[in-house]
């Protein structure tokens, strides 16, 4: 601390127990003003939880913050709120049937003497705020029917709107498209040129190189370091994360593919949102020793296609055979018998949440003999196997096999959903960005497991929304562009550019376009 | 020793029994205190009586009548006790069909309905069946399966409109509690089975022992005598047991709890969604069709056939003694026997002073709003838990780092 204004907040030595776990272990945070500064950590380093104490969520259990070097006490949000501090929560926290006016609003609105709300003044200020810093938002439209990306811009406009000069964002890309990355990207750097200062909590190394000035780095809840990202790399930042030297490319054989285990013809998925096909007429196969990788922008018919092919929607036309059986309509319990299926959202359909972890680990196979006798559920069996899982695959928890779902960090919810599906040890394995939301050693982790069940002779069928993860992990791609597949590539004879105009829809293969 | 105190006392189960608990004494206080102010404000009542209601409101199971002098007398009372294990039968089985629903993500408001359907069913199986051919014994048990499965029947069908065409079950349960209610009047009007043999009692359906129909005592009379006990008292905590298992021990309980926190996951992993709904929802209902089979067939019951305009409270009333037991089965019994407990000392207020029996009904409902409050209480039991290992550290903290055990300690406190 060399001269006390130069940091806006500071906190110092702060120490955060949670049952079981120690969250936070001294740690200590400068954020200098109008600077970006980037906390990096993997999932469960502790990096929420600082933030959750910096905003008055939680009460530290030693430590101090400081705002312009004088001792503050923030007991709730509306104490972080009074110093000016705004956080935009990585869920967002947003009333679903309300106005994006009224959301902006809520917890801060203005009434005239009789107690009457002043819309039209904050609609005034809202809108100024919105053109000036190019945050696009409909202000009558309900929080429920506007997209991720607005909603996210929503939360922004409620620290604007606040005059908030100290603004926190909680994991703000993991939900967004590329574009809305690279507009938040802008917005940040804008704020930061006014004087506000930003806390940018990531684990994607890319988002901080680009946009922060200094990061921090925590690791199992301790301090690791700070650095300037002008003076540092990618490799050192994820190595300082992960605490040993870090594969950022996958490594793998060349693929061996071998009999086919999964063929699609023709399949015809009903949309959920419209009258058209989401999977209109698609045709491929998996083959043994192979990953398979659908590429395309989100929404472009990935989830109902994995949909059909799970039985969790049905097809309206067309046939699945799984290892030379027809599936077509058999039921889900049928399918997953040759299929392990890591889903898209693993709070609605991996996970039961308010199970217990043991529980969530025999969520397919309660059923089988080694976990049940005449219908009573053997409670040793089911305990040793989830603690064979957790150990084999590094499933971090505070209280091991009891430890209830919910209160896991979202790596290790998703590991704990791999290590389930893996075990199953099917011939087909459909994992659906299966890495989204996870840092880096995660996703190096969860690759290098994916390849080693290629390698074990299983087929992969991977979607995947992320180019880097589609060009490093696959060895066949096929783009899917509003329901159909437009083209099939080797990753290794085409570029990412390529992919991406194919991916926009703007070439298809037979126009022009090479195939294959 | 203090150290064995504490852990207890951060138990996720000990805060629930203390959290009902709290429940419990704040609404015998608010009893007794209703009980002052009637008094005061009451000239037949004087202060000596008053204070003579809020001694039965808290001790009124042991009360055995007045002695030569006009004072209350105190002691084991059996009528009193089996005549409140008596009034929990049905209770319990109703109060097990909210939990259980409950527990599979359900709100089952349906339990009167249900019962209404078990009453039917029950007595109308008992009364038709000749006993002199087929035994009294097989008969009862016949009529008890009827109520079961009528019980259950009845309770699937909101199951099913909740699995098929996703309507709120509180809403079909509603309706089809008004159904019922219609269905049974009309079907007992039409029938044979009106007492017109006692010309006051055409209002009534015939006893079940007409027929020579009644539970078996199984020398439960003996042991509280003057009582209406039965051995269907034990039928119903067998009930509370079975369930009990079933839904911790078993496969079926699992894909049910699955079903019930998550429909999406268990529909991923295969379950049957559909089918796990309907079934949670005529388990349900066969516990509360239960609960009214092991009632009117106890051989001293009349049932009133014209309740086309009322439901029966034994329905509702499983709503709090679910909420009070938290959706435990076992506690249900607890729970249960309790609530019957404040009625029976609602008899005894109106036996022994001037005060009526549906004062009691004040602490039932005063109990009802608090253990929907109970979640509340144990909030506060959990933030106050919170606050004390934390102030505990910070005084250890300048002698010694913190131990991994002062973690260890606060288990179970952060799982919800």
């Amino acid at each position: 601390m060399e001269n006390a204004p130069e940091y806006v907040i500071e906190m110092l030595h702060i120490t955060k127990v949670f049952p079981g776990i120690i969250a936070n272990d001294d740690i200590t945070l400068q954020l200098r003003r109008g600077e970006i500064h980037a906390l990096l950590g993997e999932n469960g380093a502790g990096k929420s939880t600082l933030m959750s104490v910096l905003f008055g969520l939680y009460q530290p259990e030693a430590g101090e913050i400081r705002k312009n070097g004088v001792k503050v006490e923030i007991n709730n949000p509306n104490d972080a709120t009074a110093l000016n501090i705004g956080m935009v929560h990585q869920h967002f926290k947003l009333v679903d049937v309300f106005t994006v006016l009224d959301n902006i609003i809520l917890g801060a609105e203005t009434t005239n003497k009789l107690g009457f709300l002043q819309k039209k003044e904050a609609r005034r200020k809202i809108e100024a705020l919105s053109e000036k810093y190019g945050l696009t938002v409909d202000l009558d439209a309900k929080v429920e029917d506007i997209t991720v990306g607005m909603q996210q811009r929503v939360e922004i406009l409620k620290m604007l709107y606040r005059d908030n000069e100290i603004l926190i964002f909680d994991e703000p890309t993991a939900v967004l498209t590329p574009q809305e990355i690279d507009a938040l990207m802008a917005t940040m750097k804008e704020f930061s040129k006014e004087g506000k200062s930003i806390l940018f909590i990531s684990h994607k190394l890319n988002e901080i190189m680009a946009v922060a000035d200094r990061v921090s780095v925590l690791r199992k809840g301790k301090y690791i370091g700070t650095v300037n990202t002008k003076d540092t790399n990618k490799q050192e930042l994820s190595n300082m994360m992960v605490g040993r030297p870090v594969q950022l490319e996958v490594h793998k054989t060349p693929a061996k593919p071998g009999e086919e285990i999964l063929k699609v013809e023709h399949l015809c998925v009903p949309s959920h949102l419209h009258k058209r096909n989401a999977v209109n007429d698609v045709s491929f196969s998996v083959r043994a020793g192979e990953i398979l990788c659908i590429a395309g922008i989100d929404g472009n018919g990935q989830t109902e296609l994995i949909h059909g092919l799970t039985g969790l929607d049905k097809a309206s036309s067309g046939t699945v055979t799984l290892c030379g059986k027809d599936i077509s309509s058999a039921s889900i319990h049928k399918r997953g018998e040759a299929m392990s299926h890591i889903p898209e959202d693993r709070h609605k359909h991996g996970l039961v949440l308010d199970f217990t972890l043991e529980q969530n680990m025999v969520l397919q196979r309660f059923d089988e003999p080694q976990f049940q006798k005449a219908g009573f559920i053997r409670n040793d069996e089911v305990r040793d196997y989830a603690e064979k899982l957790i150990e084999q695959y590094d499933v971090r928890s505070g209280q091991g096999p009891v430890t209830i779902a919910r209160s896991m960090s979202g790596g290790n919810q998703q590991k704990a959903i791999i290590a389930r599906e893996i075990d199953r040890d099917k011939p087909l394995i459909v994992a659906v960005q299966p890495t989204r939301g996870l840092d880096v050693g995660a996703i190096e982790y969860i690759h290098s497991q994916l390849v080693a069940e290629r390698d074990k002779g299983k087929a992969v069928l991977l979607v995947s929304l992320e180019l880097d993860e589609v060009m490093s992990l696959s060895d066949r791609i096929l783009v899917l562009y509003e329901g159909e597949i437009v083209g099939e590539f080797d990753p290794k004879a085409v570029t990412v550019q390529e992919l991406g105009l194919y991916m926009a829809g703007a070439k298809r293969a037979g126009e022009g376009g090479e195939t294959k | 020793m203090k150290g064995k105190l504490a852990t207890l006392y951060q138990k996720d189960g000990t805060k629930k029994i203390l959290a009902s608990l709290v429940s419990i004494l704040i609404g015998l206080l608010v009893g007794a205190f209703v009980v002052i102010i009637v008094g005061l404000f009451n000239s037949r009542i004087s202060l000596k009586g008053a204070w003579e209601g809020v001694r039965l409101i808290f001790f009124g199971i042991f009360s055995t009548g007045r002695d030569a002098s006009g004072a209350l007398t105190w002691g084991f009372n059996p009528t009193s006790l089996g005549n409140t294990l008596f009034r929990a039968m049905p209770l319990i089985m109703t109060g097990l069909s909210v939990a259980v629903a409950f527990k599979t993500g359900l709100f089952n408001i349906g339990a009167p309905g249900q019962y209404l359907f078990g009453t039917m069913a029950s007595l109308m199986v008992a009364l038709s069946l000749p006993t002199e051919k087929m035994g009294a014994v097989p008969v009862w048990i016949i009529a008890f399966l009827a109520g079961v499965l009528a019980g259950a029947l009845w309770g699937a069908i909101p199951g099913a409109m909740k699995a098929f065409l996703n309507i709120n079950e509180v809403l079909a349960c509603i309706m089809t509690n008004w159904i019922a209610a219609n269905i049974v009047t009309w079907a007992f009007d039409i029938s044979n089975f009106k007492n017109v043999a006692e010309s006051t009692k055409t209002g009534y359906v015939y006893k079940t022992t007409f027929n020579g129909v009644a539970t078996a005592k199984l020398g439960l009379d003996k042991l509280f005598p003057g009582s209406q006990v039965n051995a269907g008292i034990l039928v119903a905590i067998l009930a509370a047991i079975g369930m009990y298992v079933l839904i911790n021990k078993t496969t079926l309980g699992y894909q049910l709890k699955a079903c019930g926190s998550n429909r999406h996951a268990a529909r991923y992993a295969g379950i049957k969604d559909k089918r796990n709904i309907v079934l949670s929802m005529a388990i349900a209902g066969a516990l509360s069709g239960g609960g009214a089979a092991l009632y009117w067939l106890s051989g001293n019951t009349e049932f009133f056939w014209s309740t086309y305009q009322s439901l029966p409270a034994i329905g509702f009333n499983g709503i709090p003694v679910a909420l009070l037991a938290v959706n435990n089965p076992i506690a249900v019994i607890f729970t249960g026997i309790f609530m019957s407990m404040l009625n029976v000392i609602g008899l005894q207020m109106s036996n022994l002073t001037a005060y009526n029996e549906y004062l009691t009904d004040i602490i039932v409902a005063v109990i009802v709003y608090l253990s929907a409050f109970a979640l509340v209480i144990r909030m506060i039991f959990e933030s106050r838990k919170k606050k004390a290992p934390a102030a505990e550290k910070k005084a250890k903290e300048n002698e010694e780092p913190p131990k991994p055990d002062a973690a260890q300690n606060g288990k179970g406190g952060e799982q919800a």
